[in-house]
């Protein structure tokens, strides 16, 4: 088990690694200027010197990664090219708790529809509710995020045309305005985890403990809820790493088309303005979020099973 | 069977389309803004006038294009890697491994975006205006091929102590031929099921860049364009945000389930 947990510990600092190397050699090699940028029309030869000294980006490359590194641990992502001068994370902080709020409640919605229908469509393998609802979830998972959106979005304006009751289209502060961006948000992860999620409880009916369990005579419900559910649900923990990940790419577009103030707006704005700082930095920051997801459910994978620990 | 028959429509639509049906996607009919269909123009017309039907098969050029060359990038270096990776192990399968895991880090398109976001407007202009879609193939491929390495790895690991690769060995065949003659021919039907579901990824990160303004620039379309562009005025024709997303919405869903059925043919073996 310290074998695991080293093993993991060295992994993470490998990804950490990764993802701030990368990040920081593609803003390096960004075409512009970033010292123009930030001047703007002024144009003074000594300033501009001072600039660049003052940002150290007259120091070799490996030098400006170790600054890279040691901002970004101190919370400081450089400053935006558009809001000359502002604070990238002073621009990020303002919609992480959108984007954080409505990514929770989109998460818990995949999870309270997804599980329930796996569940139920393994029960009866290869029954009418498995084969409609795996056609149906196969769907929701590929069907892209914009296009779901867009039929939800026509749905609207035809019920508004008719003069019946429809949801706001875009726009964010009232409760109303979140149920299409969670709805949306949600389809992916929903596909996912419920076909994931019929798949390992297969698996599990397959097995001898619950082949002596019908034998004995346990009744079906009780079985799948006392015998497969507990060894089941072990390998779907690890789903919701991929799942936050999907979440997290979604809002790009989600975010975007429903026009909620989130990260993932910014995002959007930053590349039009082409507000390398910024992009950069989410991305870090969303590729952070979903390490630490990884992490975490790699944990819960070895609280919750035994067999892994040794 | 169906799903095939659709797949053959919407790929014969791409390349013969515009023969059929020359209307240039990009001259605009500024008497027909955001028009619904009619026989001038059978899917309606943009804000800016252009025939939405010669944009679809544009765009849907764009999206073809894009995923048969990255999905072949994909497919030689990726899952070329990954058996080589696998057969020969040691420090081959080091670097690929741990090149494969760093790119790993990034989830899905994140990384895809921030390069064709960084680099796009400076590449635009090259080659001939493909420039864009260059990189944009280049950034799909590059976040797409890890995870075809790690399963091409995967499932060569899983024949190498099987009788036929050891006997071979034993008879004193060499890599290449036993790469050639005995790998291949068996880890062919699975990267073919597994590549055929990747495209679908491919299409839909397409769009998605395309969505975000990354992926083709005008007069070239994207179909992810096509549908965000037209969520501007979708209260005063909401046709023009259904028929760019029902073709990718169909697209994507002939190919998953052809790559559906594929894997389900392929265990069953």
């Amino acid at each position: 088990m310290l074998q695991y947990l080293a093993r993991r510990f060295l992994s993470l600092i490998f990804v950490l690694f990764s993802i701030t190397f990368l990040t920081f050699i593609i803003g390096y090699l960004a075409p512009g200027d970033p010292i123009q940028a930030m001047m703007g029309s002024r144009r003074d030869p000594k300033v501009y010197q001072q600039l660049r000294q003052q940002y150290g980006l007259d120091r070799p490359w490996y030098e400006q990664y170790l600054g890279y590194v040691s901002g970004v641990l101190r919370g400081d992502l450089g400053r935006s090219y558009r809001y000359a001068g502002r604070p990238v994370w002073d621009l990020i902080r303002q919609g992480l708790p959108v984007s954080i709020s409505l990514g929770m409640v989109a998460l818990t919605l995949s999870v309270l529809v997804g599980l329930p229908v796996g569940v139920l469509a393994a029960a009866k393998a290869n029954g009418v509710f498995d084969r409609a609802s795996m056609v149906v979830m196969l769907t929701l998972f590929a069907v892209p995020t914009f296009v779901t959106a867009g039929i939800l979005q026509i749905v609207q304006v035809i019920l508004y045309q008719n003069n019946l009751p429809s949801l706001p289209p875009s726009g964010w502060g009232q409760p109303v305005n979140w149920v299409l961006p969670v709805v949306v948000l949600a389809t992916t992860s929903v596909g996912y985890l419920a076909r994931l999620t019929r798949s390992t409880m297969v698996d599990v009916m397959r097995q001898d403990y619950i082949r002596t369990a019908v034998a004995k005579g346990v009744s079906r419900g009780r079985i799948l809820t006392h015998h497969a559910l507990r060894n089941g649900l072990i390998p779907i923990v690890t789903v919701l790493g991929p799942a936050v990940a999907f979440v997290v790419v979604g809002s790009f577009v989600v975010e975007n088309v429903f026009r909620v103030p989130g990260v993932g707006f910014l995002a959007v704005q930053a590349i039009g303005a082409r507000d390398y700082p910024v992009i950069q930095s989410i991305t870090l920051l969303l590729a952070f979020v979903v390490v630490v997801m990884n992490l975490i459910t790699d944990l819960a994978y070895m609280v919750l099973d035994p067999r892994i620990r040794v | 069977m169906a799903s095939l028959i659709v797949l053959a429509v919407i790929v014969l639509a791409a390349i013969f389309g515009p023969l059929i049906y020359p209307v240039d996607p990009s001259v605009q009919d500024i008497d027909n803004l955001r028009a619904y269909p009619s026989p001038g123009h059978p899917l309606g017309t943009d804000d800016l006038g252009r025939d939405t039907l010669a944009r679809l098969l544009s765009g849907l050029r764009v999206s073809l294009s894009v995923a048969i060359l990255v999905e072949s990038f994909i497919v030689i270096v990726g899952a070329g890697l990954g058996i080589l990776a696998g057969y020969y192990g040691g420090w081959i399968d080091t670097v690929v491994s741990r090149l494969a895991d760093m790119l790993f880090a990034f989830p899905g398109l994140l990384l895809a975006i921030l390069i064709s976001a960084v680099f796009g407007p400076s590449v635009g202009a090259m080659a001939g205006g493909a420039g864009r879609l260059l990189l944009v193939s280049f950034a799909l491929a590059l976040v797409g091929w890890p995870l075809m390495a790690r399963y091409a790895r995967g499932q060569t690991l899983s024949l190498m102590p099987r009788p036929f690769i050891e006997s071979a060995q034993a008879l004193g065949a060499d890599h290449r031929h036993i790469l050639g003659r005995h790998m291949l021919p068996n880890l062919t039907s699975l990267i073919i099921v597994a590549a055929t579901l990747d495209v679908v990824t491919i299409i839909v990160s397409e769009a998605t860049l395309g969505l975000l303004g990354l992926s083709a620039q005008p007069p070239q379309t994207s179909l992810g364009k096509m549908i965000v562009e037209a969520f501007g005025y979708i209260t005063l024709n909401w046709t023009q945000v259904l028929f760019p997303s029902l073709v990718l919405a169909v697209l994507v869903l002939t190919l998953s389930f052809i790559g559906d059925g594929l894997q389900e043919a392929v265990e069953r073996r």
